[in-house]
């Protein structure tokens, strides 16, 4: 039924992924590149490169996708030195030679697949990003409480983090202090801050992120800003959030 | 005081109310850098008046030993303004060593992931740790002179400091560490703490700009003092009075 | 043997299984929840367009209620839904929207005064009421008579699914993260919880649970082209289906998305449709119309997919080296409105097909997208079969979509079912009956039965391979279990099937690591995916009509008289190479709206007996208690709340509805 377009045959790109491979559990192995070759085809994603790997020349290599469409931000992987979604990264996009690498930072499990979820949960238990309106027992069988249209659309902005855990990759901070709370904290902290059904106050926020794991740890390196998938504004929600927080000093 | 000691030493810091120091840390050293940024500035325009010529240099120095405002020279009030900005620079070099790497474990973390990251502005900051490291020594060694040595500043002084002294490779090192870190740092506080309606680019195209004119103007102030000291090296040692402070001074001396 | 014990076992992380433990914990149960994947990446963030609620705050939502949204659903599953379930399901639809209100969910708000869409290529001003500014806005989908899908801009299920997984963090629910359940523990008639395996070390762990609760999401991944995530191979129903008790119901209806990006068939929401987006063909021409002149582009999923495989086969689609597409036209709706309301299907067409679809037709073609079949559980959401077992969400046959699921009413059941199964669920371990001793012995028994079987993996010397095997399996259902089918190609995917169900025991494995090794957990999954394929293929073979998304061109027409029936497979005899088959009759006479056209798709079909008489009844009752209000012509009609727990009840306010104060 279908047909193929008659089009010129297409010279397809001999691709190299140089992976790095390394499993904790068998320790005898030291970490180290291990090169595949793979010809390149038409919108070819490093998703489909690495299952086509996977599933015809090395069936042990580790890497997690979920949802392949760039939404649920379990690929993020060292893409020749740059945390990103592997997912929608076109190799089109990209030089014959790919170097792959896990994130730093995150707990390894082996070759490319890290635990971010584990942290990201710790993150979220240690800065409670959840809603927190204190004496509001909310009838569900009313009329919900309004908000205004603009600002539940800048709310959503914030709330488009995936937690891929590129900020924090790309983090200097977060490389020599494992307990900062990275840019993916702070914009939780700034989504929450902003919904006025959230019933903290600055003083609240303070006692989350007022010190050097928190926002003063920040050096404004922005690597976070530059690498988020999602696009979201960290560089001015940080400097919005380090000015609140150091008002609290004065 | 003693129940907040007694709850620290508990290990429950955590459950009391946070300290709020670490705001304060945080707002003296972007201020305190902001000033000493500004004041390297001014102090990069006031020894660039040698550009001017010797007579400039000399007025500015005896500006500020208050030579025209008291009739005579006060070098102690230079080592006043030496001893606060040396007093911010220790502040300052205090709270910003919190953020440089404490460890080789650290600091090959940070180096590796510039390295590989290949990100502009976390390069910057590896340069602005160089540059600072640097200046912990240099400018301690510079503050020290002149807080002690407040006399020594002036068109052949400085100059023969340069050349006679041999001491221009460590002034050289020090414009280049004190340009860098500065600009860098300056650039730092406006997009730590938001600069309203701009970019970062626009930002860090403004930084370079400025970067690169005060090294430009630092490094023909330091040839200039280079060619003086050369020119007065048989008679290094001596100062330099501007002839028309000669007349002044003999005019006034015939009057006496 | 490592033990653990809770009350609750929830399997599944996504909005359906969260939701379950929300309710279990708040009433004092101890929960944990097992995921494949860190919980905030569980399929229900790809839900994109938004939830069905009846709020009726935008004008064209003005009229909307319970009522409505009851028969848009009804209709839409082309009456194979379970009625009583889906009057439970709209009443709580509201109340799950509002709560997530509560819970921080940045849902999009209505603007009041003017404001411009597209409607039919028109385009057109509306006006929103000033009373209703601020409150949350509905948008239009598929299938419904009035606005009502919620929405937050085209990332409504990512907001949900954080929003929910945020109150689960509050409320302290474990999540054991990348955690398989591959085997149910059960004595036949009792569930006791799962066998479970950690996916980083291998290591098997006996869960032992007073209610064990499946919400594992879709099979799709049993079609080539899917909008489901990697993680979507039924894993649940496989291991409800494996206790050889449970059964699952309704599997060959499968519901295919209209819009999946081609070739990749990456979901674009029907949103895009519902916001005035257009189908065209080769010739740019809009076809939709001169299919289905009343509801166009926005008819039910399962008729938009089928009028465009149609208008392919008549040779009208876009050829490409890929094969054959159509196009979806969105530029007309402006680029203010697309990176606005849109920002995600930007993204998407942005990165995989490097085009901006606020200049360029974003090429689709039909991609499977929702399994409407699952475990059949009663309205408690627990299965008659095997006590101490529940399920919700996609996982489930509730039987909230009958045949076809509209869209908008996916995530909604997730949070619905949620809310309710959670609270049947804890009202069962309240229950002291129910308080029986955790069988450890039995336990020992499934998880050495499972390490056998993994041994066997591990040490078989076959030749097979399990990714091959996969990629066959998936080839041959999109051939022959795909949008059409008929007797012919269905028998002869049949037999394919059951070739590669007997190769899948003669895998062999080249890794040999009990631990994390992708090729050992392909290889216990593809045999699972295969007896699910076999029961899809077998009861669309079996099931000669066509109803919703189950399309036999051998037999075009639906047959209520025959087929007004749930098909409920399972597999008794492990060793077989088919599953058993019976079926549940649907009672005409105790529906409250009784088969007939849908308004969209054919109107022929063939009347169950009962129809006429049972229509007479409902048109009787109607005329005789007209003014007595709809809440009490419902009630004589079908009554339900009795079904529902106590503290969901209740009535829902609307602008246009207010509640009396005294509540």
């Amino acid at each position: 039924m279908s047909v193929i377009d008659q089009a010129a045959p297409q010279q397809y790109r001999h691709l190299r992924l140089n992976v790095l491979r390394y499993d904790p559990r068998h320790p005898a192995a030291k970490p180290h590149m291990q090169e595949y070759q793979i010809e390149e085809a038409d919108s070819m994603t490093l998703f489909i490169a690495l299952t086509e790997i996977r599933e015809h020349q090395d069936s042990t290599l580790q890497f997690d996708f979920v949802c392949r469409a760039g939404i649920c931000g379990s690929c993020a992987m060292m893409v020749n030195g740059r945390p990103r979604l592997a997912c929608r990264t076109l190799t089109r996009d990209l030089p014959d030679e790919i170097t792959l690498a896990p994130l730093p930072f995150f707990e390894l499990i082996a070759d490319l697949s890290v635990r971010t979820g584990k942290w990201m949960r710790g993150m979220s238990e240690r800065l409670q990003t959840w809603l927190h309106a204190q004496e509001r027992e909310v009838d569900i069988c009313r009329i919900e409480e309004r908000m205004d249209p603009d600002l539940a659309e800048q709310i959503y902005e914030l709330d488009r983090c995936i937690e891929c855990g590129c900020c924090i990759a790309a983090c200097g901070t977060a490389q020599m202090r494992q307990d900062f709370v990275g840019a993916v904290g702070f914009a939780k902290i700034a989504r929450f801050r902003l919904d006025p059904r959230d019933t903290r106050t600055d003083d609240d926020y303070y006692e989350l992120i007022g010190d050097d794991t928190g926002v003063f740890g920040c050096m404004s390196l922005l690597a976070c800003h530059d690498v988020c998938p999602k696009s979201l504004p960290l560089q001015t929600q940080i400097a919005f959030l380090r000015r609140k927080m150091a008002a609290q000093g004065l | 005081m003693a129940n907040e000691t007694l709850i620290i030493h508990a290990g429950l810091a955590d459950k009391s109310r946070k300290n709020r120091w670490p705001a304060r840390f945080d707002l003296l050293q972007s201020s305190t850098g902001l000033f000493l940024a500004l004041f390297m500035w001014a102090h990069m325009g006031f020894v660039a008046s040698i550009l001017l010529g010797e007579s400039a240099m000399w007025t500015i120095t005896k500006l500020f030993e208050g030579y025209f405002f008291f009739g005579k020279s006060y070098p102690w009030l230079v080592s006043c303004v030496v001893g606060f900005v040396a007093l911010v620079f220790v502040g300052h070099a205090l709270l910003a060593v919190r953020k440089f790497p404490i460890n080789y474990r650290q600091w090959r973390a940070i180096r590796a992931h510039a390295k590989v990251m290949r990100h502009e502005d976390s390069t910057l900051w590896i340069w602005q740790v160089y540059t600072g490291f640097l200046l912990f020594f240099l400018a301690s060694a510079h503050l020290y002179q002149m807080f002690f040595w407040p006399q020594n500043i002036g068109p052949f002084a400085s100059s023969d400091r340069m050349w006679s002294d041999g001491l221009w490779p460590f002034y050289l090192v020090m414009l280049l560490a004190v340009e860098l870190h500065g600009g860098i740092g300056l650039y730092r506080l406006t997009v730590k703490w938001g600069w309203p309606n701009a970019s970062r680019q626009t930002l860090k195209k403004v930084k370079w700009a400025l970067t690169g004119f005060f090294l430009v103007l630092g490094l023909a102030t330091l040839a200039a003092y280079m060619k003086i000291g050369y020119e007065h090296r048989a008679h290094a040692g001596e100062r330099y009075t501007p002839d028309w402070a000669v007349e002044q001074a003999a005019h006034r001396g015939d009057g006496q | 043997m490592k033990t653990f014990m809770t009350d609750v076992l929830v399997i599944g992380g996504g909005l359906a299984g969260l939701r379950m433990a929300i309710a279990a914990r708040q009433r004092g149960h101890e929960t944990v929840v097992l995921s494949l994947v860190p919980a905030k990446r569980s399929h229900s963030v790809a839900a994109q367009g938004g939830m069905q609620a009846s709020l009726a705050n935008v004008t064209k939502g003005i009229g909307d209620s319970e009522d409505v949204h009851f028969e848009d659903t009804v209709r839409g599953s082309d009456w194979g839904a379970d009625q009583v379930v889906a009057r439970m399901f709209v009443n709580t639809a509201p109340k799950a929207v509002r709560e997530l209100a509560a819970w921080g969910m940045p849902w999009s708000r209505v603007r009041g005064g003017d404001h411009e869409v597209v409607i039919n290529e028109q385009r057109v001003t509306l006006t929103e009421r000033a009373e209703a500014h601020g409150l949350i806005a509905q948008r239009d989908f598929g299938g419904t008579k009035k606005w009502r899908t919620c929405y937050a801009a085209d990332g409504t299920g990512h907001a949900m699914l954080y929003t929910t997984t945020n109150q689960a963090i509050r409320h302290g629910i474990e999540v054991h993260e990348r955690a398989e359940a591959v085997a149910l523990i059960h004595d036949g008639e009792r569930c006791y919880g799962a066998v479970v395996r950690n996916l980083v070390t291998g290591e098997l762990i006996a869960y032992l649970a007073k209610a064990t609760a499946i919400a594992t999401g879709g099979a799709g991944r049993l079609y080539h082209v899917t909008t489901n995530a990697v993680i979507c191979d039924g894993s649940g129903h496989a291991i409800a289906l494996e206790t050889g008790v449970a059964r699952l119901g309704n599997m060959e209806p499968v519901q295919f998305h209209p819009t999946g990006i081609f070739p990749a068939g990456i979901l674009v929401t029907e949103g895009c449709r519902g916001d005035g987006g257009l189908l065209r063909d080769v010739n740019g021409d809009r076809f939709m119309p001169n299919y289905e002149p009343e509801k166009k582009e926005l008819a039910s999923r399962d008729v938009v997919s089928r009028r465009m495989e149609e208008h392919i086969r008549s040779g009208k689609g876009v050829h490409s080296r890929f094969g054959t597409h159509l196009w979806l036209d969105i530029t007309l709706l402006g680029r203010r409105h697309i990176e606005h309301n849109l920002r995600e299907v930007k993204e998407i067409c942005q990165y995989f097909l490097g085009i901006d679809p606020a200049e360029k037709w974003i090429p689709v073609r039909p991609a499977q997208h929702y399994t409407m079949g699952g475990i059949r559980t009663d309205h408690t959401g627990q299965s008659p079969w095997l006590k101490g077992l529940f399920a919700a969400g996609e996982a489930a046959c509730w039987d909230l979509h009958g045949f076809n699921r509209l869209g908008g009413n996916s995530v909604a059941e997730t949070v619905v079912a949620g809310m309710i199964v959670g609270e049947f669920i804890a009202d069962f371990c309240d229950k002291p009956e129910n308080d029986a001793p955790f069988p450890l012995t039995l336990a020992r028994e499934f998880v050495q039965r499972e390490e056998a079987k993994l041994a066997a993996i591990l040490d078989g010397n076959g030749h097979e391979n399990p990714f091959q095997l996969c990629t066959e399996m998936q080839h041959i259902m999109t051939r022959h279990v795909g949008i059409f089918r008929n007797g012919d190609e269905l028998l002869d995917g049949i037999a394919h099937l059951q070739r590669l169900l007997e190769r899948s025991a003669k895998i062999g494995v080249s890794g040999k690591s009990r631990a994390a090794n992708p090729e050992l957990v392909a290889t216990y999954r593809v045999r699972r995916m295969l007896k699910l394929a076999l029961i899809i293929a077998q009861g669309a073979y079996l099931r000669t009509e066509s109803r919703g998304a189950h399309f036999r061109e051998d037999y075009p027409r639906r047959n209520d008289r025959e087929w007004l029936k749930r098909t409920l497979a399972f597999w008794p005899d492990e060793a077989a190479s088919m599953p058993s088959f019976e079926y549940e009759p649907l009672d005409v006479m105790k529906m409250e709206l009784p088969p007939g056209w849908r308004g969209y798709g054919a109107k022929d079909y063939i009347d169950h007996p009962d129809t006429p008489c049972r229509q007479q009844e409902v048109d009787a009752t109607r005329s005789r208690m007209e003014g007595q209000g709809r809440f009490a012509v419902q009630e004589a009609l079908m009554p339900y709340t009795d079904k529902l727990p106590a503290s969901l009840t209740g009535r829902n306010e609307r602008l246009d509805e207010p509640l009396e104060t005294s509540r």
